[in-house]
């Protein structure tokens, strides 16, 4: 067990260790591609939250995410506001669009809640974001511009600066939804996915737990959305439609939502997957998604769980060798027991 | 006054009456026997004493009070606890999880506490472990308490189902068939623990099963059913020389 603990946080020091310093040695570009790692990340570790424990699947994620970047474009660019206020207001939205959907997805699962979903996300594609629509929100046919704010007197506007920024926020995120995980809402979310009428009999509110885990999982995707309005500098409805929601939900299942490491390691794949392929291969970033469709296709054969969840899962083997089934023979009579507990 | 009060609870699925007029009653502090052929509607009943199912007409009343239009869950706030007949382990969960899940169901606790592992959370946690470790100690699951509920053997899975139907610390406690699958062995213990069950936690029981030897030796009184109709009630001796009673078996066997 504590040899388990020794090689989790090890593997996490050395990660953030990494994280920090490979930037410090790249060109500014790729700093800038590392910041966008980061934040898809972010929306990869939104569904480790809703898929991963409460086993509901979503294809409107970067629906969310507009949320979070739109208001934080609108409000700073269209009506100078402080930017971590807006920040604040845009996770806000973001969380309450997301109650919204979970609401109607209450008693969906399984394909229904895909398709559901993914009406969601053309909703937002083809009315909210649309130019024509709701201006004030989505700019019409131009996009906003919100300039990067400062914090605590620290300029983001450095591509490093930046990067370490976000950086920050996704590791922060990392460690408060493995708390969540570990705790109490881990368990009961879990106990939700694996029985619902067990989970209702003895005590849960369904509805409430689903709406709080899509309301926690919105929030951080519309967190997301809103370091992206700022890190670009421009906020299109291009970069949040349904496309993206679907590959960031390829990617989060073939690393595998059942863990917080897929964060990181599907925000990275996914940026400078992309990147590899245009700059290294003659193939165009539309290949990408075959890659990762055929990535989907090995995964569901070969670590069903996700590749990440494989990998971590044989370690701990590893580690900690499984241990034997006690026999029923071998297990003390009911009759013996004592009687200390009322 | 009854702690369970069925009047005429009726409900049918289609072709099939699965309840039809079913009127019981289970006394606080008594262990009342429901028994009956396969498909008689046992289960059923059981759904619809907790809220999973919605009877067509019918009242069921709880410590004086109606429990029509209110939800499972509130139910089980009420104080009741049921344990399932195909086992609704948390196959994918540890033993311990399995039990700590009806203490947080009524633990204060909140998302933000545990994201932000706030003091509260951390003592409400421990506390939740401590009572699961207790409850498992008592069903004799403290061994396996780290496997996975899934993984169990039948046996095992019937006692957690019950360590975690205790957790809630109920007042009434359906259960509904915990001595199927169990050998020989296992369900002659079973009675001594239904009783040590009652006296350690003062609680109700409302009890399915098809063992006789079992049903006869821990109920103080036994409603039988088939095809949905209360057939015959009363204590053991009484309903066990019930021609009726006799009927109904034989025609199952024949
Ligand atoms: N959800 C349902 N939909 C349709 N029919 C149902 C449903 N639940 C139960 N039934 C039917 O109602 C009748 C009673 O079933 P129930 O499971 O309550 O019987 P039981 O007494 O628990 O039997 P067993 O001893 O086999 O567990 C059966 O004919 C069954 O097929
Ligand atoms: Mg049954």
């Amino acid at each position: 067990m504590s040899d388990l603990r020794l090689v989790r946080w090890t593997a996490v020091g050395v990660g953030v260790a990494l994280g920090v310093l490979i930037p410090a040695l790249l060109t500014d570009f790729l700093r800038t591609l590392a910041a966008d790692a980061a934040i898809a990340g972010l929306i990869v570790l939104s569904l480790v939250l809703l898929t991963g424990m409460v086993g509901q699947i979503s294809f409107c994620q970067y629906s969310f995410a507009a949320m979070g970047a739109f208001t934080v474009g609108s409000l700073v660019a269209g009506h100078h506001w402080d930017f971590w206020l807006a920040l604040l207001v845009g996770v806000f939205f973001a969380a309450v669009v997301g109650v919204l959907v979970g609401f109607v997805a209450l008693r969906l699962s399984g394909l229904f809640l895909a398709i559901l979903t993914i009406g969601v996300a053309l909703f937002f594609d083809r009315f909210v974001l649309a130019a024509g629509n709701w201006n004030s929100f989505s700019g019409g046919l131009s996009s906003w511009r919100p300039g990067r704010p400062s914090f605590f007197g620290i300029g983001l506007r450095g591509e490093y600066a930046f990067y370490l920024f976000a950086f920050g926020v996704l590791l922060a995120a990392c460690l408060l939804v493995w708390n969540l995980r570990t705790g109490k809402t881990g368990r009961v979310l879990r106990a939700v996915r694996e029985s619902e009428v067990a989970a209702s009999t003895v005590g849960l509110n369904l509805t409430a737990w689903k709406l709080t885990a899509f309301g926690i999982s919105a929030a951080l995707a519309g967190l997301a959305g809103g370091l992206a309005a700022v890190r670009v500098g421009s906020v299109s409805a291009g970069s949040y439609d349904f496309l993206h929601s679907i590959s960031i939900a390829a990617i989060a299942i073939v690393f595998g939502a059942g863990s917080i490491a897929s964060a990181p390691a599907g925000g990275i794949f996914l940026i400078f997957g992309r990147e590899a392929l245009i700059d290294w291969t003659p193939f165009s970033t539309q290949w990408f998604d075959v890659i990762l469709g055929a990535g989907l296709i090995f995964q569901l054969v070969h670590a069903p769980d996700g590749v990440v969840v494989d990998i971590e899962r044989r370690i701990t083997r590893r580690l900690r060798p499984p241990r034997q089934m006690p026999s029923e023979s071998e297990q003390r009579s009911p009759e013996r027991v004592p009687a200390e507990v009322g | 006054m009854a702690l369970l009060d069925l009047t005429e609870v009726s409900i049918r699925f289609g072709g099939v009456q699965a309840l039809l007029d079913v009127s019981l009653q289970v006394r606080e502090g008594e262990i009342v026997g429901l028994i009956g052929p396969n498909g008689a509607g046992k289960t059923t009943l059981f759904n619809c004493i907790t809220g999973v199912l919605r009877p067509d007409s019918g009242h069921i009343a709880y410590d004086g009070k109606d429990l029509a239009g209110v939800k499972t869950h509130r139910r089980a706030r009420l104080g009741m606890a049921r344990t399932f007949q195909n086992l609704q382990l948390f196959g994918r969960m540890s033993v311990l999880e399995n039990v700590m899940v009806p203490i947080d169901a009524f633990s204060p606790g909140t998302p933000v506490g545990d994201a932000f592992r706030l003091p509260t959370a951390r003592f409400e946690e421990r506390k939740a472990e401590e009572r699961a470790r207790a409850l498992l100690y008592f069903l004799d699951l403290l061994d396996v308490a780290d496997l996975q509920a899934g993984d169990l053997s039948v046996g095992m899975q019937r006692r957690l189902e019950l360590a975690r139907a205790l957790a809630s610390n109920p007042r009434l406690l359906l259960l509904d068939e915990p001595a199927a699958g169990l050998d020989a062995r296992e369900t002659a213990a079973l009675a001594d623990v239904l009783f040590r069950i009652r006296e350690q936690f003062k609680v109700t029981m409302l009890l399915v099963d098809h063992d006789m030897a079992l049903v006869m030796r821990a109920c103080d009184h036994i409603y039988v059913l088939d095809f949905g109709r209360i057939i015959s009630e009363g204590p053991p001796e009484d309903v066990r020389d019930d021609p009726e009673v006799i009927q109904a078996y034989l025609g199952e066997v024949a």
